[in-house]
Formats: structure tokens, sequence, C-alpha cells
């Protein structure tokens, strides 16, 4: 009857054992670059960008996380972990124009940063956290964007979490 | 000739004995039954046969009892282990040897000249060993810049050595004599770890001799399957305790 015990209890752990939650990773991801833009003329007001457009530069396709040319006054891209500079078009007023080409207000704006590889769990592996980021916007005859400030320099994800790392002034 | 004869009797007279000292009524039961007591030796033959069938695994255990009364042997088991394994998105290598001390409780009443085990055991279990992470790639849930793979990270391998954990076992098992003095046996391990020194970002998710370590939780489960050879050194009959063998006293039913 011991022995019966016994076993009852190893067959129990066993089982509980082999539940395990490290087959999907629910821990932990790579960030993204959280902007919030703002008024240029009164700096603590938001001020959303009319049919904003960003497309990563080196790519054909707009930025997945947010539906692309919305009114927005806030958004959150994400940056290459595969690099220590990502750069964007920024683009304000997006349209078309009668030949299919972009025709709305265009700013080039490059993101620099070091990634710091950090490991989350078994199944998640690891993630990129970014850190020292700093932005140059490309000067051109008409920027929409008039300044840009960093908020956070370290971007990481942080539950519960949304403010902005960077403030950008348009 | 008979003189010398007669004179090796006379030298001989300087070593009497006496076979017949012990004159005491031999008070011993002629039927008490001895057992033997010793030390068993032997190999886990999963080990081998794993590192047979799997490429990605090396390893050996060495196993011992020694009986230490009727119930109670000692027990240790000695091993060396290297594991390749290969997660969603990282690849390490495990590599180091761990020993396992402690004893092993008989709960089999044997027949007249068996000596099977059913038993329970404890072990406290320590481990040296390092870790190797060979390759890695970024998880980001955003697919925007690798839409095909995850960012690569693949630069040279990273080892963490001198890591160390302990872990207490316990053991479930059964050993059986297969043919005079060979044993094959088997056993299944639940491992709580006490103590486990992680790399600097990265984790111990397998320690040599404790097998998977599961996030967030301390438990791990090994097995093993022994054939070893029993070594006898000498012969004890049990003592059993008086007090305990006295037949219960029934109520007087009328």
């Amino acid at each position: 009857m011991k022995r019966i015990i016994y076993f009852g209890f190893l067959l129990i752990f066993t089982t509980f054992s082999s539940c395990e939650k490290d087959d999907i990773c629910v821990d932990g991801d790579t960030p993204l670059l959280i902007i919030r833009f703002y008024d240029a003329e009164n700096p603590t007001e938001f001020k959303s960008v009319t049919r904003l457009r960003v497309v990563g530069q080196g790519k054909t396709t707009t930025v997945d996380t947010f539906a692309d040319r919305s009114m927005l006054d806030s958004i959150a891209i994400p940056l290459n972990p595969a690099s220590d500079t990502t750069g964007f078009f920024m683009i304000n007023d997006s349209k078309d124009d009668d030949e299919g080409n972009e025709a709305g207000d265009i700013d080039n704006l490059t993101f620099s940063y070091q990634t710091i590889d950090t490991y989350v769990s078994r199944a998640c592996g690891f993630v990129a956290n970014y850190e020292n980021l700093d932005s140059n916007l490309t000067m051109d005859a008409q920027n929409w964007i008039q300044n840009i400030e960093i908020v956070k320099p370290l971007v990481k994800l942080e539950p519960e979490e949304t403010s902005a790392h960077v403030k950008i002034f348009h | 000739m008979s003189k010398y004869f007669i004179s090796t009797y006379f030298l001989l007279c300087c070593f009497l004995g006496y076979g017949q000292e012990n004159s005491e009524p031999n008070t011993k039961d002629p039927a008490v039954y001895k057992q033997p007591y010793g030390l068993r030796v032997g190999i886990d033959l999963s080990r081998p046969m794993n590192s047979f069938f799997k490429p990605e695994y090396t390893g050996l255990e060495i196993v011992g009892d020694y009986r230490l009364s009727y119930k109670l042997y000692a027990a240790a088991e000695l091993g060396n282990e290297k594991r390749d394994r290969q997660e969603d998105l990282y690849n390490f290598t495990t590599s180091g040897s761990y020993i396992k001390l402690g004893v092993d409780v008989n709960t089999y009443g044997n027949w007249y000249g068996e000596q099977n085990m059913i038993y329970f055991g404890g072990r406290y279990a320590f481990s040296t060993f390092s870790q190797t992470l060979n390759n890695y790639q970024i998880f980001d849930s955003n697919r925007y810049w690798h839409p095909d793979g995850f960012a690569n990270r693949s630069s040279e391998a990273n080892e963490f050595s001198g890591l160390t954990a302990s872990w207490l076992e316990f053991i479930v098992g059964v050993k059986a004599e297969l043919f005079a003095k060979i044993y094959l046996g088997g056993s299944v391990r639940l491992g709580y770890l006490v103590s486990n020194k992680d790399p600097e970002n990265f984790k111990n998710l397998f320690i040599p001799g404790f097998n998977k370590v599961t996030d967030g939780a301390r438990f791990g489960i090994g097995y093993n399957f022994t054939l070893s050879y029993f070594i006898p050194l000498y012969k004890k009959a049990n003592t059993p305790r008086k007090s305990k063998e006295e037949p219960p006293t029934l109520p007087q039913e009328n």
C-alpha cells in the first residue's frame, strides 16, 4: 500500500512538471520605439500628423504597426536589431500624385543606438534592447519636423509602460 | 629411523593446540539466516545507449551502493554528461560532471535467498559544469525588418564556465538479481534544486545529472537503468528487534 502511495506521488509530480510555459514566448519581446508628436508652437500639447506614413529605409513597404496614412499623435515603430542605425522616411500628408508617386512631405530621420542582447527565458531566448538612442534628421529645403527630443535613451520593454522614447515637434 | 620420529614428536609438543577450546554448548540457532553484505558497483545503461543513438548527447554514470544494515544502503552515483540543445532561436552545449550521495531504503520483503530491492532513497547531488552558447538569434515579434527570419547573432561561441548547482533527489527504484551477483535495476528521480549559479545573461537550462531545468520551477526529473555486480564482503544475520516482533494481542471474543 505504501509503495502505491509513493508511486502515486511520483506520477503526480511527473505530470505537473511536464506542464510548462517553456514552449511559447510570453515573457519578453524586442521593444518598439514609441514616438509622440507635439505642437512645435505649443510644446506641451499633442499635435496629430495628418495622413502619416512611415517607411523604413531600404524597405518598400510601410511600417506595419499602425494604419497607413492615418491621423495620429503617437506611433510605435520597430528598430532594426541587426544594425546600430535605423532610418525612416517620415511622410506628412502622404498622398499619391497622378503618376502614383509619393507626393507628401518626406523627412529622412535616422536613429542610432547600441543593441544589448538580453536573455529572457527558454521559450523567448534573446531579445534586443537599445541604449544610447540618438536621432539625426537630414536637413532638406522643407522639413516638416521642427525639433526632436530624446526623452528616454534606453529602449526596453516595460510592462504597462507606454510613455514616449522620442518627442517630435512639428 | 623411529628415533627421529620420536624426537620429532617431542619437538612438536611445543606446538600443542586445542581444537575444542570453546567448550561451551553451542547456543547459536543452526537455522539462522545470514545475509550477504558488501559493495555493489555498476553502470547506468541508459546513458551509453543515449550516447549511441542521439548524436547530440554523450554521457556516462557509475553507480554504487554499500549495504549498511538490513534495509539501509549507502548509495552514490558519479557521472559526466555533455549535451547540445537547439532551441527555436538559440543553440547551447552543456558539459560537466556530477556526484550524488545518499541512502536507499529497501522496502521489499525478500524470500529466503533473495536479495532483490524495491526501494526509495534520497540523494544530495552536486554538479560542476559549463554552458556554451553556440549561436542565437534575436526574438522580435515584429516582422518588419526581418520578414523571413530573425536577426542573427551567430558570432563566436560564448562559454560560461565554473558553474555549479546542487539539488536534492527523491528516488523510487528496483534492483533485481538477474544472475548470481549480477543485478539489473532502474530508478526514477525527482530532483529539487537547492542552488543554481546561472551564467550572466543566460540560464542553466540543463544541468548534468539533473536534466532539464524548467523556467520558474525547481523540480527536475531523471531516471537510470543500471547493471551492477555485487561484491560480497561478509555475512550477517538480521537481528530483529524483539519488541516489534511480538504478536499483537488479540481482543478476547466470547
